[in-house]
C-alpha cells in the first residue's frame, strides 16, 4: 500500500487514516462534518497526493483519439475537464482533468485507482510518451468560499493553470484554479519538501486540514461522480449524465456512444434526498423500489452536513426518472422514502 | 476512575467490556448497567451520523442486537452485553449522534438496562486488561 507523503505531519495534525484506492490517506482530522462546513463557509485544504499525475507528450492527433473532449480547441494554459478516457464500448476507463501545456504536451490527473491502468492503456493505444509524476510531486487542494479572503486575490481565472510558478513564496511545479467541491479553489503540485512547508504555512494561517470523507460529502452535494462507486467501465457518460465528450471529433468509444444515444439507455443516474431526521444511510448497491418494483440501485450516499439530511445518487430505469417523484430504498430490510432531485443539491 | 491509553485508543478501568466493543458500567446496588460503545469502536466507525435506539421496556438477551449505529463508514449493530429490561435510552443521540464520537464513555452512553442474570453473565464480560489485549494491534 502507498502511504501519504505527509503521514507523519498529518498524524500530528490529528489525522484518522484509512485505505483508499491502495493508499493510506487521512480520512478526517476532527469530524468530517466540521471539515465539510469549513469549505462551505470558510476554507480548508486537502492532501490529494494519491491521485495519479501524468505528463503525456507526443502527436496531438493521437492524443485526441484517446480523449472524449476536444483538446485542440482549448487554450494553452487551460484545463480541459472533466473529460474521460472511454473504452470501445464507451464505458469509463477513467474520468480525468487534462491540462494543456503546449500543442503536444499535456498533464493529466487520474483517479488513484486507475493510474496504472491508464498509463498502460495510453501506451497500448498510442505512441505517446507517458511520464508518471505521481511520486515526484505532491498535490494539495485549497478549497473554500472564503479562499480569497484568506489567501488574497487569485490571479488565475477558473480552469487556468500556471507551471513553474510561485505560491506562498515557494517555487511550485503547478498552480491551477479548480476543485471538486463546488467552491473557489486552488490546486498545487510541488515537491514533497515544498508541499510540507506549504501545509505548515496553511495551518499557521488558520486553514484547517480536511480529509477524504469531507471531500466525498462535498462532491456528493454537487452531484459529482466518484470512479469505482458511481461510474466504471460498464457505465457510459449517457447513463451517468456526465457530459464529458464532444461528438464533433473522433475518439475511442465514440461510435458506441452514438449508438447508445440512438438506442436509449436502460438506466439513468439520479440524485436523491431522504426525509429530514431520517438518519440511516443506504449503502452502495442498496436496492431502489417504485411501488414495490425493484427499479434501480444506490451508488453513493452520505449525511450532508450542509443540508442536515441524507443525500445520495444511484441508477434507475429511466421510466421512473421523474424529478420530485418519491421512490423507496431498502436499508436492512426496511423501506425508506427517497425523493428524486436534481444536482447540485445546494 | 483511571484511563489507559492503548495507542490512540482510551480504555477506562471502572467498567467492563464485550468482544463486540461495548462498555458496561454496572451499579452493584440496583443491578442497573449503563451501556455504550468504546473509544476504539467509535474511532473505527469514524463519524457517527445516526442511531437506532432500543425500545424502552424491551426485554433483551445477552448478545442480542438492540440497535444500530450509522457511521460514514458502515452500519454497526449494538449488542446488549447482558440480559435484562431496557430502562432508559439516550434520546439526545437521535439529534446529535456525534456525541458518541466526542464522549463515548460519558455523554455518549446509549442505554441503561436492569440486568436479570448479572452474576452469571458478568463472568463473560472482559476486564479492562482483557479488552486492552483484544484491541492491541487493531
Amino acid at each position: 500500500m502507498f502511504v501519504s507523503p505527509f503521514h507523519d505531519l498529518e498524524e500530528k495534525l490529528g489525522a484518522n487514516f484509512g485505505e483508499f484506492a491502495g493508499w493510506e490517506m487521512p480520512m478526517s482530522f476532527s469530524s468530517y462534518a466540521e471539515e465539510h462546513m469549513s469549505v462551505r463557509t470558510s476554507v480548508a485544504f486537502f492532501n490529494l497526493s494519491h491521485m495519479g499525475r501524468l505528463r503525456v507528450k507526443g502527436n496531438s492527433k493521437e492524443f485526441e483519439m484517446l480523449i472524449a473532449k476536444e483538446v485542440s480547441k482549448a487554450n494553452i494554459g487551460n484545463m480541459i475537464g472533466p473529460t474521460a478516457f472511454l473504452n470501445d464500448k464507451a464505458g469509463f476507463k477513467d474520468d480525468v482533468m487534462v491540462y494543456k501545456v503546449t500543442e503536444d504536451e499535456w498533464l493529466i490527473v487520474t483517479n488513484a485507482i486507475n493510474r496504472e491502468k491508464i498509463i498502460s492503456w495510453i501506451k497500448s493505444n498510442s505512441n505517446l510518451d507517458v511520464e508518471d509524476l505521481t511520486f515526484k510531486y505532491c498535490m494539495i487542494a485549497i478549497q473554500g468560499r472564503k479562499l480569497e479572503d484568506v489567501l488574497g486575490k487569485v490571479e488565475l481565472r477558473p480552469l487556468e493553470f500556471r507551471l513553474n510558478t510561485n505560491f506562498l513564496g515557494y517555487d511550485v511545479f503547478l498552480l491551477s484554479r479548480s476543485g471538486w467541491t463546488g467552491e473557489n479553489g486552488l490546486e498545487v503540485w510541488a515537491t514533497i519538501d515544498v508541499g510540507r512547508k506549504i501545509i505548515m504555512d496553511l495551518v499557521k494561517m488558520g486553514i484547517r486540514p480536511a480529509g477524504l470523507i469531507a471531500r466525498d460529502s462535498l462532491r456528493q452535494e454537487m452531484g459529482f461522480v466518484l470512479y469505482g462507486e458511481d461510474i466504471d467501465e460498464n457505465v457510459t457518460p449517457v447513463e451517468a449524465r456526465y457530459w464529458v465528450f464532444s461528438l464533433d471529433k473522433d475518439f475511442i468509444g465514440k461510435s458506441s456512444l452514438i449508438e447508445r444515444i440512438r438506442s436509449g439507455v436502460d438506466k439513468i443516474r439520479i440524485g436523491f434526498k431522504m426525509k429530514k431526521g431520517e438518519r440511516v444511510i443506504p449503502r452502495h448497491l442498496s436496492k431502489i423500489y417504485s411501488i414495490s418494483n425493484e427499479v434501480g440501485y444506490v451508488t453513493s450516499s452520505i449525511f450532508s452536513p450542509y443540508l442536515n439530511r441524507v443525500i445520495g445518487m444511484g441508477y434507475v430505469n429511466p421510466k421512473y426518472f421523474y424529478l420530485g417523484y418519491n421512490l423507496a430504498v431498502d436499508i436492512r430490510g426496511k423501506q425508506y422514502d427517497i425523493k428524486i432531485d436534481e444536482f447540485p443539491f445546494i | 476512575m483511571s484511563e489507559i491509553k492503548v495507542g490512540r485508543y482510551i480504555v477506562l478501568t471502572d467498567r467492563l467490556y464485550t468482544e463486540t466493543d461495548e462498555w458496561v458500567k454496572i451499579s452493584s446496588v440496583d443491578n442497573v448497567a449503563i451501556v455504550g460503545i468504546t473509544d476504539y469502536a467509535q474511532k473505527k466507525l469514524r463519524d457517527i451520523v445516526g442511531i437506532e435506539l432500543p425500545q424502552v421496556q424491551r426485554e433483551v438477551k445477552a448478545g442480542e442486537s438492540v440497535g444500530v449505529i450509522e457511521s460514514v463508514k458502515a452500519a454497526a449493530d449494538i449488542f446488549s452485553p447482558l440480559s435484562g429490561v431496557i430502562l432508559e435510552v439516550n434520546t439526545k443521540l437521535l439529534e446529535h449522534p456525534e456525541i458518541i464520537n466526542k464522549d463515548p464513555y460519558g455523554e455518549g452512553w446509549i442505554f441503561k438496562l436492569r440486568a436479570s442474570s448479572l452474576a452469571k453473565e458478568k463472568e463473560k464480560l472482559l476486564s479492562p486488561e482483557k479488552y486492552i489485549e483484544k484491541i492491541k494491534g487493531g
